[in-house]
C-alpha cells in the first residue's frame, strides 16, 4: 500500500534529452494533460521510488523561466503551485547537457529561486566524455549546494541514483540560495512586493522588474492599473541609473554564478576536439550540398508515403468494403442499415484509410527530429521561408500537409513564435493534400486528355499542386501583414549535436499520432459523416410511399436472377439469350436511377437546386454543386457523390487512374457527357472542370482539419476564420477560373 | 574597430561588444549566450548564420528588433 505522493516537475533547455528521461522514469505509465487557454500540452507519468508514489510532470523545454506567452507562463504558475489543477511540485528535477553546463546551468539558476528543492541531473555525460570535457559532479554538488546526479538517460544509466536522490529531497531537502542580486535591485524588489501585497510571491515580483514587456507585466499591469506601470519605469530608470540595467543585469549575475562554478567543476581540453556533428554539418548545413541532401530525403519521404502505405490502405480499404457488405447482408434495409453500412463503415472507414499515411510520415518526423536533423533542414530553409514572413520553422509542417494537413498542423508544434505557428496552421490547409488526388484524376481524365496533347494532363495536375504552394505562401504574408501583425521575430534555434534516435522513442511517436487521428476519427468525423449521411437519405420514400430501398432491393434482385440466367447459359456453352441480357442492363439501369433520383430529392439534393443560383457564375449545375457542398465535412466524398448522382451507382476513387476498371470507366464517361451535353454550360465544359478543381484544390473542405485546428489553438474563432477565408478564396478562385476559361472558349 | 554580426566571414571570431534592441529579444538572446562579452565564432555567413558559441551551433537571423555588435579578435579562444 502506498503511503504518499510526491510531485516532481522535470525541467530544462530543450535538447536536454528532457523527453528521453521523462520517457526512461514512467514507462508507458503517462498521460498527456491539458490546461484551459493555453496551447501548450504537458506530460504526466507515474513510477514509485522506494514504496512512494511519484507524480512527474514533463515542462516544455524551455530556456529561462522570463515568460512571454500564456504558454509559457503555464509552465512558471505550475512550478510555483498557483495552477488549480496540479500540485504544487516537492521537488523541481532539473536536467542539464554535461556538454554544456554554462549555458544549460543559467535556467537552473533561475530554478534555485523558486523555493523549492532542487535536483540536478548532468545528462550525456557519454558525450561529454568523447569531447575530453569531465565533470566532477560531487565538486559541482557542493559549489551549486545541490544534489548533483550523473545519468545518460538514453541507457538508463544512473536513474536509480536519481530517484532515490528525488525521495530524499522530497522528504528533507531545503530550497536552496541562488545568485544574489546587486543590492539596489533587491531594494526595488521590497518595494514593488509592498505594492502588490503578499498575493504576488516575491517570484513573480522579481520576473515582474526584469522581463521588459514580459508576461507578468502584462498580467499585473492589467489586474493593478497604470499606477504600477509608472513604478516599473521609474524603478528600471533608478536601476540603470545605479549601473544594473534590465534586463542586462540578469544575465550578468547569472552567468556570473555559473562561471565559477564551472571553472571548478568542469575540466576542458584546450582546444574543443572537432566532433562527427561538426563533419556532418560541413556537409549537411552547406548551402548547395545540403539543400541537394535535404530535397533528396524529402522525395524518399514522399514516395514512402505514397507508395510505401497503399497495400496497407488498400487492405483497410478491403476490409471496409467487407464489413459494409456484411451489414448489409445481415440487416433489413431501413435506415438503421444505411446508418451503419454507408454512414458508419464506408464514411468513417474512407477516413481510417489515411492512418498508414499519418503513421509513415510521423515515423519519419519523429526520425529527423530524435537525430537533430529537423533543425538543420529548418535552418535550410529560412531563407525561403522569411520571404512570407515565416521562419524555417514553418517549412516542414507546410510540406507535409501535402500528404495531409492534419499532421502538418500537428508538427506546427515545434513553432514556438505563437504568431508565426498560427499563420502556418492558417495556411498548410491550403497545400493539395492526398484527399485532393482523386478530384483532378478523374476530371482530368475526363476533359483534358481526349484530344489534348500528351503533357496537358501532368501539367494541369502539376498547376493543381502549384495553387496551394503559391497561394499558401501569399496568404501567410498577408496574414503576417495584418491579422498577425508584429516586428519580425528574431529567429534563433539551436543546431543539437546529432543522436542516434531509438526504435521505442520512433514507436512511440508513431503510436501517439495513429491513436490520435484515429480518436478523432471516432468523435468528430463520425458525427460529420453521419449528418451528410442522413441529408443524403432522407425522405427516403419515393412520391408513393415506398422506400426507395425496397425498390433498389427488387432491381438488384431482378439484376441477380439476369445473371444467373446468364451464367447458367454460358456455363452450359451456349450463347446468353438477347431479353437475358437486355433485362439484365434495364435492372442496373433501374437501379441506378433509383438511386439518382433517391439522392436528387433528398433533402441535402433539394438545399442544392435551391442554391443553383450561387453555383451559376461558377459554371455549376445543382449536382457538381450538391456534390461540392456534401463533401464539405471530407473530401474524399466528392467523386462518390458525383457517382451517385450521375446514376453509376458506387465508385472507388482509387479506380480512376485504372481504365480496365468499367465503373471508374463509366463515371468519366457519365460526368463528360453530362457536362458536355448541357446547352447552357456545354461549350465551356473544360472551364466547368477547371473551376471545380480550382474550388477543391483552395477550400476547406475537411472536418478533421478544422477540428485539429481548433485542438491545436484551443479556440473556435480560428477554425471558423480558416473555414471562412478559404471558401471565400476557394469561391473566387472558382469564379476567375469559369469565367476566363469561358472567355477563352469564345475566343478560340 | 565595431562591426554588426553579419559583416564577418566565415571562420572569423569576434567578441559580442553590444547587443541593442527591444529588452525582450536582448533578454532571450543572452539566454541563449549571446551577451556582452562572449567570444563567437561565424560557421557560415549570411542570413540566417551559423555561429559557434562555447561548441554550441546556433542559427541566428537578427531581424529588425535587435543588433549585434561585434570586436573581431584572432585566434581561437579557449572557452568564453
Amino acid at each position: 500500500m502506498l503511503t504518499k505522493t510526491i510531485t516532481v516537475a522535470l525541467v530544462g533547455n530543450p535538447n536536454a534529452g528532457k523527453s528521453t528521461l521523462f520517457n526512461a522514469l514512467s514507462g508507458l505509465r503517462q498521460r498527456v494533460g491539458n490546461y484551459p487557454g493555453v496551447t501548450v500540452e504537458m506530460k504526466k507519468g507515474q513510477f514509485t521510488v522506494g514504496g512512494v508514489a511519484v507524480d512527474l510532470i514533463d515542462l516544455p523545454g524551455t530556456y529561462s523561466l522570463a515568460a512571454r506567452s500564456p504558454d509559457e507562463m503555464v509552465a512558471v504558475d505550475l512550478l510555483l503551485g498557483r495552477r488549480p489543477e496540479e500540485r504544487r511540485p516537492d521537488v523541481v528535477l532539473s536536467i542539464v547537457d554535461a556538454s554544456n553546463l554554462d549555458r544549460h546551468l543559467y535556467l537552473t539558476s533561475q530554478l534555485l529561486g523558486l523555493g523549492e528543492p532542487v535536483v540536478l541531473a548532468v545528462n550525456m555525460m557519454d558525450v561529454a566524455e568523447a569531447q575530453g570535457i569531465k565533470v566532477d559532479c560531487a565538486r559541482l554538488s557542493r559549489e551549486l549546494g545541490i544534489p548533483v546526479v550523473p545519468i545518460q538517460a538514453n541507457r538508463g544509466v544512473g536513474l536509480d541514483v536519481l530517484t532515490k536522490a528525488l525521495l530524499a529531497a522530497a522528504k528533507g531537502g531545503v530550497a536552496p540560495l541562488g545568485p544574489s542580486f546587486p543590492i539596489e535591485f533587491e531594494k526595488e524588489v521590497a518595494a514593488l512586493q509592498t505594492e502588490l501585497g503578499g498575493d504576488v510571491p516575491g517570484f513573480l515580483t522579481r520576473r515582474l522588474l526584469l522581463d521588459v514587456g514580459g508576461y507578468v507585466e502584462q498580467w499585473l499591469v492589467g489586474t493593478h492599473g497604470g499606477g504600477l506601470r509608472a513604478h516599473l519605469e521609474d524603478a528600471r530608470r533608478r536601476l540603470a541609473a545605479a549601473g544594473c540595467p534590465v534586463p542586462a543585469v540578469e544575465a550578468r549575475v547569472r552567468y556570473g554564478w555559473v562561471r565559477p562554478v564551472v571553472a571548478a567543476a568542469v575540466a576542458k581540453p584546450a582546444e574543443r576536439p572537432v566532433t562527427w556533428t561538426d563533419r556532418l554539418d560541413k556537409v549537411l548545413t552547406h548551402r548547395v550540398w545540403g539543400t541537394l541532401v535535404f530535397l533528396a530525403l524529402m522525395f524518399v519521404i514522399f514516395q514512402a508515403i505514397f507508395v510505401g502505405a497503399k497495400p496497407m490502405m488498400d487492405t483497410l480499404d478491403g476490409v471496409r468494403e467487407i464489413a459494409a457488405k456484411a451489414v448489409e447482408r445481415v440487416m433489413p434495409p431501413g435506415p438503421l442499415r444505411g446508418l451503419l453500412a454507408d454512414g458508419v463503415i464506408k464514411g468513417v472507414g474512407s477516413v481510417i484509410v489515411f492512418l498508414p499515411q499519418i503513421m509513415i510520415l510521423f515515423g519519419f518526423i519523429a526520425v529527423l527530429e530524435d537525430c537533430g536533423y529537423m533543425a538543420r533542414a529548418a535552418f535550410l530553409m529560412d531563407r525561403l521561408m522569411s520571404r512570407c514572413g515565416l521562419s524555417g520553422k514553418s517549412f516542414i509542417p507546410m510540406l507535409s500537409s501535402v500528404a495531409c494537413a492534419v499532421p502538418g498542423i500537428m508538427a506546427t508544434r515545434v513553432i514556438e513564435n505563437r504568431r508565426d505557428r498560427l499563420a502556418t496552421i492558417l495556411v498548410a490547409p491550403l497545400m493539395s493534400c492526398s484527399a485532393r488526388l482523386p478530384v483532378y484524376t478523374l476530371l482530368i481524365a475526363a476533359f483534358l486528355r481526349d484530344g489534348y496533347p500528351g503533357w496537358v494532363p501532368g501539367l494541369t495536375l502539376f498547376a493543381m499542386y502549384m495553387i496551394g504552394f503559391t497561394i499558401a505562401p501569399l496568404v501567410a504574408l498577408v496574414l503576417k501583414r495584418t491579422l498577425l501583425k508584429g516586428g519580425t521575430p528574431v529567429f534563433v534555434m539551436e543546431l543539437p549535436e546529432y543522436k542516434r534516435p531509438t526504435v521505442r522513442g520512433v514507436a512511440r511517436r508513431m503510436g501517439e499520432a495513429g491513436y490520435a487521428f484515429l480518436r478523432r476519427a471516432g468523435t468528430v468525423i463520425l458525427a460529420s459523416m453521419i449528418l451528410i449521411w442522413a441529408l443524403l437519405y432522407f425522405p427516403h420514400t419515393d412520391p408513393t410511399g415506398t422506400p426507395y430501398e425496397e425498390r433498389i432491393e427488387a432491381a438488384e434482385k431482378k439484376l441477380e436472377g439476369s445473371e444467373t440466367k446468364a451464367k447458367e447459359a454460358r456455363d452450359a456453352g451456349e450463347a446468353v439469350p438477347e431479353e437475358v441480357e437486355k433485362a439484365a442492363a434495364e435492372a442496373e439501369a433501374e437501379k441506378n436511377t433509383l438511386g439518382g433520383e433517391w439522392k436528387r430529392g433528398s433533402v441535402l439534393g433539394q438545399a442544392g437546386r435551391a442554391l443553383e443560383p450561387a453555383f451559376e457564375p461558377v459554371g455549376w449545375d445543382w449536382r457538381i454543386g450538391m456534390a461540392v457542398i456534401a463533401s464539405f465535412p471530407a473530401r474524399e466524398v466528392f467523386v462518390g457523390t458525383l457517382g451517385l448522382l450521375y446514376d453509376v451507382g458506387e465508385v472507388d476513387p482509387k479506380a480512376l487512374g485504372d481504365d480496365a476498371d468499367e465503373k471508374g470507366q463509366g463515371l468519366k464517361a457519365a460526368v463528360r457527357k453530362e457536362w458536355a451535353g448541357d446547352p447552357v454550360r456545354g461549350p465551356y465544359h473544360t472551364a466547368v472542370a477547371l473551376s471545380v478543381m480550382v474550388f477543391i484544390a483552395l477550400c476547406m473542405q475537411c472536418a478533421s482539419t478544422l477540428a485539429v485546428i481548433r485542438r491545436e489553438t484551443k479556440s473556435l474563432a480560428w477554425p471558423a476564420f480558416t473555414f471562412a477565408y478559404m471558401t471565400v478564396l476557394a469561391y473566387l478562385g472558382a469564379l476567375v477560373t469559369f469565367q476566363v476559361g469561358r472567355l477563352i472558349a469564345d475566343l478560340v | 574597430m565595431l562591426l554588426p554580426l553579419d559583416m564577418l566571414r566565415a571562420g572569423e571570431w569576434a567578441e559580442v561588444e553590444e547587443v541593442t534592441g527591444q529588452p525582450g529579444w536582448v533578454g532571450r538572446l543572452a539566454e541563449l549566450g549571446i551577451r556582452q562579452g562572449c567570444r563567437l565564432q561565424v560557421v557560415q555567413p549570411g542570413s540566417p548564420c551559423l555561429l559557434n558559441i562555447s561548441g554550441c551551433r546556433l542559427c541566428l537571423r537578427p531581424g529588425d528588433c535587435s543588433q549585434i555588435l561585434v570586436r573581431p579578435v584572432d585566434g581561437v579562444p579557449t572557452a568564453c
